[in-house]
């Protein structure tokens, strides 16, 4: 390890992580065809992801009740899609940092998001207006 | 609509004397020190060396700095609340409810927002890269923006002081209350701007630090051998990170309520005001820890540097702060388990709330375990751990009662609820940050503290909380609730006077520290610190000397354990000189000071003013002002500058020399005291 | 951990309790102990952070919707205002743009001001469009009596879309300071770093979006 190190941000390079949304993780010098080829696949993927989600709710193709699983699932294939495809995630050790920092937001997202609905479900479901509950009394 | 908004004579409290000569001896304090400042022709000193410094230790100093002034301010509001609450028994005491209603809403957000914020990131700032051992943080202009945002929240919320209104509904703003209907001043305004923009600078330590603590680190050090107070840094950033943007979404949520008429959380058009709880707890909770865990750090440095021994369970440590760290965004209802979420989510709310206890259980267990069978130093930065432990072990309990729910029916929002957030607030982030200050100030300044006075300071605290807050217990369970400007009930006058008793021990204990401070800068020649290491410390922060060189490390150190400076200390001794041989000195590239964070908070200052006086025009100005500091900053060509290698060489060789003095001074002093046994 | 350092480990640290003596060979891989990463490195790692606490902004307003989606005040629900063709269009635009600004990460590798420059444009373009379908919607929207103020759940759909499209503003503000850059620094390191965090927020942005058109305007559709 040398000791004289005269560059403020340089320093050893061993277990250097990859970018998020750098080049693709092929070491050997990837050649523009291989690249582009990655973002068309990307392209395509996510277009038919999407166009699935659109076609879910117009055709009435799915049944019923399924409709809103299957458009969560559609939705959470292309977020992978764009993960993979364009911002170069992988499951590489050198992206070690990069995927742990990812699944701590998932897990702080879903918290918020599915915390928030479980918690407001059932205040909504306890905390009736005492207006609406006499309305339903009545009715 | 006028060319000033909302903005009239009528926002100066020409009628209410109080907070007019207050704001009036503000100004005038204000004005002569900047009249000192520029008469003593400190201005482009302060220009060059502080107000554009992009140095980690520097922007720490300032963050310090500002707490330690808001501390006052903050502190001067507690000492009207006590007073009020001990003359208002059947009486109306001095303060107008109005005015009463501001001051304890100005205490809280003042304390949270502009004195534990900025002191624990102050001290991160100053400490955390010179723990890793690199020479700064990832993105330090980015700092110097994160700091001066802060302050410019800072700044907005004082101002309300002279001009207009502080919010008058708590620390946090619940609507309906807080909507436009029925709060149609200013001071909620106040409230969410300064809150905002500070907020913004805070969201972006974060950041930087995670990156510097993830990103940089010196060779070597791996994530186990990082020190304690990192990991907890650490930890407490990710927390930022992930609830400062629901700080951000809530009150953009109210404002947008407020300005333009939406029904998030108001009473019409199907709102939910319950959804403003729910979401501003779930930024509260985790803030709670963002402040407390590095304190944890602090202690752990602390306690393993004072008992001589390694921090005993470094990993169980770890493994508590990361727990901490998540568990603690799984617990934010039990802020309000009264408000009829139902048995069973209360219920669950209740068991994660109770089960932080267990890894902060740990963490008691190992600074004790850590104290153990150490040769134990008690100086003040101890003694504050060792209060701290007391105090807050108390204080953790009284939480621990308050997260069973049906407890918590009898006792939310009693004073005995506040008798425990000040019980774990001032017991663990006061003492800790004030540990920490005692402990790191020769580091950033280069001299020691006075002692003596630090003990005092120390002594007087813990008693003044006790004697101030321990009636709080009393009183709550007595059924007094919080925020009362009169009350008749006769059996909670002897407490409440007895509080008033314990606030002003607590001024004493500020006054020892202010003494502290004049006292020890006076005889600070006296007091150098000339090794770098005054505490016999055992993390690389000691390594350089103090102050740091711009650059803290002429040569990054190596790091090939968990208490690297420790090793090579010991080592020194053993064979009497330094382990090191001179190395190469190479010039260093530093990062170039900016003015773009000053610029920023100021056109953010305009901005905020602006928007809560709803004066159009100048909103309009501050944001292309904000936009052109930006394309400015980013057209800047050269960010960095050279320290040449001589310079590097001189600073070093001059900490070397030092070192290499006090290592054959201890080895001539261990000599003759062996000696006569010899 | 290799094995002759487990077996030091085990010796002088019998309880494990994390003081691991020196072993005196540095290793590093792995564990994060390969000294600090180069500039590219952290730049791209601290706006990955960034965006990640974006994205917890944009879960508050995600949840926000999802709560307040039934409280409708008696007016007009979802299935009353949404035209699904504009949010489609919406949606190609943007996955377009996404993709024509990972063609603009190729040139700015391969150093081709004129490509970069093209590609940029284009991604402008498309975002400009989106950003008009978007303020068509809301226009229209806000002329048939549906505007933010009416309902709470027009408020949270307001709130949310609008958020997002303030994004794509200011990404259109980013990606023209970039256009202007590029010519005037070429293609030096930190215009570079600069590129790549941009790149980085646009395909977040996208990110989002598919989040947008799933929760807010299909799964709004066929809830009732």
């Amino acid at each position: 390890m040398s000791s004289n190190r005269d560059e403020f941000d340089l320093g050893s390079h061993v277990g250097e992580d990859q970018v998020v949304g750098g080049a693709p993780p092929e070491r050997e010098h990837p050649t523009l065809r291989t690249e582009l080829r990655g973002y068309l696949i990307g392209l395509g993927l996510a277009a038919l992801l999407t166009a699935a989600s659109f076609w879910s709710i117009d055709e009435h193709v799915i049944y019923g009740p399924g409709i809103v699983m299957a458009l969560i699932v559609f939705g959470l294939a292309q977020v992978g899609v764009h993960l993979v495809f364009f911002l170069h995630l992988t499951t590489s050790p050198d992206n070690t940092n990069n995927a742990l920092a990812l699944a701590f937001g998932v897990l702080i997202v879903s918290l918020v998001f599915f915390g928030s609905i479980w918690v407001m479900f059932h205040m909504n479901q306890n905390m009736i207006p005492a207006r609406a509950l006499m309305q339903m009394r009545g009715g | 609509m006028s060319l000033l908004g909302k903005l009239t004579w009528q926002a100066i409290p020409f009628q209410e004397p109080l907070p007019l000569f207050s704001g009036v001896a503000v100004v005038i304090i204000v004005v002569a020190v900047v009249a000192w400042v520029v008469a003593k022709g400190y201005v482009p000193y302060l220009w060059r060396e502080w107000i554009t410094s992009v140095d980690h230790k520097r922007i720490g100093i300032m963050y310090c700095m500002l707490a330690g002034v808001m501390l006052l301010r903050g502190f001067i509001d507690a000492i009207m609340m006590r007073t009020q609450q001990a003359m208002a028994y059947n009486a109306p005491g001095f303060l107008p409810p109005s005015h009463f209603d501001q001051v304890f809403s100005a205490h809280g957000t003042i304390m949270i927002f502009f004195v534990a914020m900025p002191f624990v990131i102050g001290l991160m700032n100053v400490i955390v890269p010179l723990q890793l051992g690199v020479r700064d943080v990832a993105f330090p202009t980015l700092n110097s923006v994160s700091f001066w945002l802060t302050a410019a929240g800072a700044l907005l919320v004082n101002l309300s002081l002279v001009v207009g209104e502080f919010d008058k509904m708590g620390w946090l703003p619940y609507p309906p209350l807080s909507e436009l209907r029925y709060s149609p001043g200013v001071g909620v305004d106040y409230y969410c701007w300064a809150l905002q923009i500070s907020g913004v600078g805070t969201l972006m330590t974060g950041i930087n630090f995670v990156t510097t603590i993830l990103k940089l680190r010196a060779p070597g050090m791996h994530y186990t051998r990082m020190p304690m107070f990192c990991w907890t840094a650490l930890a407490s950033n990710l927390l930022i990170v992930a609830a400062f943007p629901v700080l951000t979404a809530t009150l953009a949520m109210l404002l947008l309520d407020r300005y333009v008429g939406f029904h998030f959380f108001t009473n019409t058009g199907g709102g939910n005001s319950m959804m403003f709880m729910n979401l501003i707890w779930a930024w509260g909770h985790p803030e709670v820890y963002i402040l407390v865990l590095p304190a944890f750090g602090i202690y752990s440095e602390v306690v393993s540097t004072f008992s001589n021994k390694p921090l005993f369970g470094y990993r169980s440590m770890i493994y508590a702060t990361m727990a901490i760290c998540i568990i603690s965004f799984m617990v934010w209802l039990h802020h309000f388990f009264t408000m009829g979420a139902g048995a069973d989510v209360n219920a669950i709310f209740g068991i994660a709330s109770m089960i932080i206890a267990v890894p902060t259980g740990v963490k008691i267990f190992n600074w004790l375990f850590t104290m153990y069978g150490g040769t134990v130093r008690f100086s003040s930065p101890m003694l504050w751990s060792i209060g701290f432990m007391v105090t807050f072990a108390i204080g953790g309990m009284t939480g621990v009662l308050l997260a069973v729910p049906p407890a918590d029916f009898q006792l939310h929002n009693s004073v005995f609820l506040v008798a425990h957030f000040h019980n774990v607030i001032i017991g663990a982030v006061l003492f800790g940050v004030f540990a920490g200050y005692t402990y790191w100030f020769p580091k950033a300044f280069g001299f020691v503290l006075d002692e003596r006075l630090g003990k005092w300071a120390f002594w007087l605290w813990l008693i003044g909380f006790w004697v101030a807050w321990g009636p709080g217990y009393v009183v709550g369970l007595e059924g007094m609730t919080r925020r009362l400007q009169h009350y008749d009930v006769a059996a909670w006058r002897p407490w409440l006077v007895l509080a008033e008793g314990g606030v002003l021990i607590i001024l004493l204990g500020i006054i020892a520290q202010i003494a502290q401070i004049v006292v020890s800068i006076r005889t600070r020649e006296q007091r150098r610190d000339l090794t770098g290491d005054p505490w016999d410390g055992r993390n690389l922060e000691w390594i350089t000397s103090s102050p740091p060189p711009a650059f803290n490390f002429a040569v990054l150190p190596n790091v090939t354990d968990q208490e690297p400076y420790w090793d090579m200390k010991a080592r020194a001794r053993e064979i009497g000189q330094l382990t090191r041989p001179e190395p190469q000195y190479q010039p260093i590239h530093m990062p170039r000071n900016s003015p773009t964070g000053f610029v920023t908070a100021f056109f953010a200052v305009v901005t905020g003013f602006a928007l809560i006086w709803h004066i159009w025009w100048l909103v309009l100005l501050g944001l292309v002002g904000a936009y052109a500091t930006f394309v400015v900053f980013a057209w800047r060509d050269h960010d960095e500058e050279l320290i040449p290698a001589e310079e590097v060489a001189r600073l070093d060789r001059a900490n070397r020399a030092a070192r290499s003095a006090a290592l054959h001074h201890r080895q001539l002093r261990r000599e003759t005291r062996r000696e006569p046994s010899e | 951990m290799s094995a002759p350092d487990t077996a030091l480990r085990a010796g002088s640290d019998p309880y494990h309790i994390g003081h691991a003596p020196s072993t005196g060979v540095p290793e590093y891989t792995g564990h994060g102990g390969g000294g600090p990463s180069p500039k590219r490195i952290y730049v791209g790692y601290g706006f990955w952070i960034f965006i990640l606490s974006d994205v917890v902004l944009f879960s508050c307003f995600f949840a926000t919707y999802t709560v307040l989606i039934g409280a409708r005040d008696g007016g007009p629900g979802p299935q009353q205002l949404f035209d699904l063709h504009t949010t489609a269009l919406e949606t190609a635009c943007l996955l377009l743009s996404s993709f024509t600004c990972g063609l603009t990460s190729l040139a700015v590798a391969r150093h081709s001001l004129l490509w970069s420059e093209v590609t940029l444009a284009i991604t402008g373009l498309l975002g400009l469009t989106f950003l008009g379908l978007e303020a068509h919607e809301f226009i229209g929207l806000v002329a048939r009596g549906a505007g933010p103020t009416r309902s709470a759940f027009l408020t949270s759909f307001f709130a949310l879309v609008g958020c997002h499209g303030v994004h794509v503003s200011a990404g259109l503000l980013w990606l023209g300071t970039m256009m202007a850059q590029f010519p005037a620094k070429g293609f030096k390191e930190s215009i570079r770093h600069r590129y790549l965090c941009f790149s980085l927020f646009w395909h977040a942005l996208d990110i989002i979006w598919v989040g947008i058109f799933t929760v807010v305007y299909l799964i709004g559709t066929v809830t009732p």
